[in-house]
């Protein structure tokens, strides 16, 4: 009996912590968030900004939180969360801990397609500001359609090993096209490109939310339901098989569904990586390996990583520095000290 | 009553088959034990059975139900499997990975039910880790993680356990009391057991029933007393072999070995004295 109530107090002990983590998490979120309402070329004090938000605000002071920095801040924390999740769901299929969106080309699929859209428009105009992001996810979704099928194979269907290299092999591909195509654009659409493959979280506007929020109400729930899945694709391709586990189906299904968080997220922000390679991993160090954990709380990772990314990049530098590149000045060197710990 | 026919399959990588029309039939509530040389195509044929690998001709029918056909959950709660190279994240702890096991009878999200509680209390009782339950997989030993990865196959709760080399990286000690648990499993639950073993002297002391392979084919098939003969080691291993008699169950095991020479294969058995005595006593 006493070792019956060890157990369920060890099982329970696990789930606390992954509320306590979260709760943390939420309340560092609130935290930077209100920093961030107040960082920008403008200043504006804690009570403008509360009086602001309560619709007490000047014209200015409403065009400065509600139409550029709120609707930015919220873009920043649905990417964060999108491209976490969708890096989780990766590692977990591919059961590998360096894994990251960027690898069933996501990012460069994302680019080409933008590259191609400016060869040929102006930025400038309105209906490139909404066809941009719908390019940029079909590019997306097409480089990876694209991974997945070279990487098919009939016997075997989809194997990690297969799927990573080809990945590789089809990023580095696109990549050497895109290097093609930009020198052909002017310096001022070369410049736009530039900032938008760094992460500007360019898309910063009420209608990006409105597009990108779908994507992850449906497709968070969705994955977070295939939890104990992802548990069991974690032990290995035979063991899977072994518990009844449909390997192809389920590994289809939920490469779809982090396809469709990445892309969507990629579209409206521009090219950041490391968010889905570091979030996940800071995550298991927090939580442990279970994915029921792992999902939620590597969102909310996420999200804190790239609000407080967008949030740095605004303050070192007006109008700001991409908050891509503020992610992978963080994300390169704990890159470099996650391979350097697994060799051992 | 046979748990699992094999029905002429071909199997294999590629364009290249390791085995081609192979038929056999594996005896319910007894230990199995398939023996052969490397790359004879065991692994081969345990995983064509275990449905790891897919078959390009022919069947293989688990309680008469083809188990490529069925949906492979529902194969799950009836036939466990242990593959060679199990392994465990490090973070999680024994009793977790072993919940896993009741993974086929999960419904969505569903959290675990008191049935699902009693099987992965019972397989952490028989497989005696209750003590370190609670502790992270990557702190045991390896003798204590092969219990592991075995309570969970128990945990799915099925008739039948398919094994691909149980044993294998364990020191002596810990060998016998894997095989030692699964002998336990099939005296007291009349559990199907089905394995691949190197050691022909656990193959023999623990199996009801030996599987010899060689080149894809097999070679013999019945009791230990049938299968370890000079003639059949010499077929299947290219050795001549020194049997003996098991002192704990009484089946032959093999004392020691020498290669056989190519030209003097016919000659292999006969001109040695230990296999001389041994038939005697075994003919006597």
């Amino acid at each position: 009996m006493r070792t019956e109530k060890y157990k369920q107090h060890s099982q329970k002990g696990k789930a606390k912590r992954a509320v306590l983590v979260s709760v943390t998490l939420v309340f560092l979120i609130i935290i930077i968030f209100f920093i961030s309402l107040n960082t920008g070329s403008i200043y504006l004090t804690p009570a403008e900004i509360i009086l602001t938000l309560f619709a007490q605000g000047t014209e200015q002071q409403n065009l400065i939180l509600f139409d550029f920095r709120l609707p930015r801040m919220v873009i920043a924390l649905l990417v964060g969360t999108g491209l976490a999740i969708s890096g989780a769901v990766l590692q977990g299929i591919v059961r590998n801990p360096l894994a990251d969106p960027g690898i069933i080309g996501i990012n460069a699929g994302a680019g080409l397609s933008v590259i191609l859209f400016l060869s040929f428009f102006a930025v400038t105009t309105t209906i490139s500001i909404i066809l941009m992001p719908f390019l940029a996810f079909l590019g997306a979704a097409g480089a990876a359609f694209i991974i997945y099928v070279l990487s098919y194979k009939r016997s075997e269907g989809i194997t990690p090993m297969r799927l990573v290299l080809t990945g590789i092999a089809v990023a580095a591909g696109i990549n050497a096209l895109m290097i093609v195509l930009t020198l052909r654009l002017n310096p001022e659409t070369y410049q736009f490109l530039a900032t938008w493959l760094a992460g500007s979280i360019w898309g910063s506007d009420w209608q990006f939310v409105l597009a990108l929020l779908p994507w992850l109400v449906i497709l968070i729930p969705f994955v977070y339901s295939k939890a104990m899945v992802l548990n069991i694709l974690h032990l290995g391709e035979e063991t899977s098989i072994g518990l009844g586990a449909n390997l192809e189906k389920e590994r289809r299904v939920l490469l779809a569904s982090a396809v469709g968080l990445a892309a969507a997220s990629v579209s409206v922000s521009g090219g950041i990586g490391f968010i889905g390679l570091i979030a996940p991993h800071l995550t298991r160090q927090l939580v442990g390996d279970k994915y029921e954990y792992v999902i939620p709380v590597s969102g909310l990772v996420g999200a804190l990583l790239l609000l407080l990314a967008d949030m740095i990049g605004r303050f070192i530098k007006q109008p700001e520095v991409p908050a891509g590149i503020i992610v992978a000045v963080i994300g390169a060197p704990y890159f470099l000290y996650l391979l350097a710990r697994l060799k051992d | 009553m046979k748990t699992i026919e094999v029905n002429k399959i071909d199997v294999g990588y590629a364009n290249e088959l390791i085995i081609k029309n192979l038929s056999i039939s594996i005896p319910s509530n007894k230990i199995t034990t398939i023996i052969g040389p490397n790359g004879c195509g065991k692994s081969t044929l345990i995983k064509t059975i275990a449905r790891i690998l897919n078959v390009k001709g022919g069947a293989v029918f688990l309680e008469g139900e083809e188990i490529h056909k069925v949906d492979t959950k529902e194969i799950a709660k009836r036939m466990a499997i242990l593959p060679q190279t199990a392994e465990a994240p490090g973070g999680l702890t024994v009793y977790e990975l072993i919940s896993y096991g009741r993974f086929p009878y999960k419904k969505g999200m569903g959290s675990l039910r008191k049935e699902d509680y009693e099987y992965i209390n019972w397989a952490v009782d028989v497989t005696g880790l209750t003590e370190v339950q609670n502790r992270a997989i990557s702190a045991l030993s390896g003798g204590q993680r092969q219990r592991v990865w075995i309570a969970m196959a128990l945990a799915q709760g099925t008739d039948t356990l398919v094994l691909d080399e149980p044993t294998t990286y364990l020191d002596l000690a810990h060998q016998l009391d894997i095989l030692l648990l699964l002998e336990r499993l099939n005296k007291e639950e009349g559990r199907t057991i089905i394995m691949v073993l190197h050691d022909l002297n656990h193959a023999s002391r623990f199996s009801h029933y030996m599987i010899a392979m060689r080149d894809g084919e097999v070679v013999t098939d019945g009791t230990p007393e049938e299968v370890m003969t000079c003639a059949n080691l010499q077929q299947v291993f290219q050795i001549d072999a020194h049997l003996a008699r098991c002192p704990h169950s009484a089946n032959p095991i093999c004392l020691s070995y020498q290669l056989c020479q190519a030209e003097k294969a016919s000659a292999c058995c006969s001109i040695n004295s230990a296999s001389k005595a041994y038939h005697q006593t075994a003919s006597g």
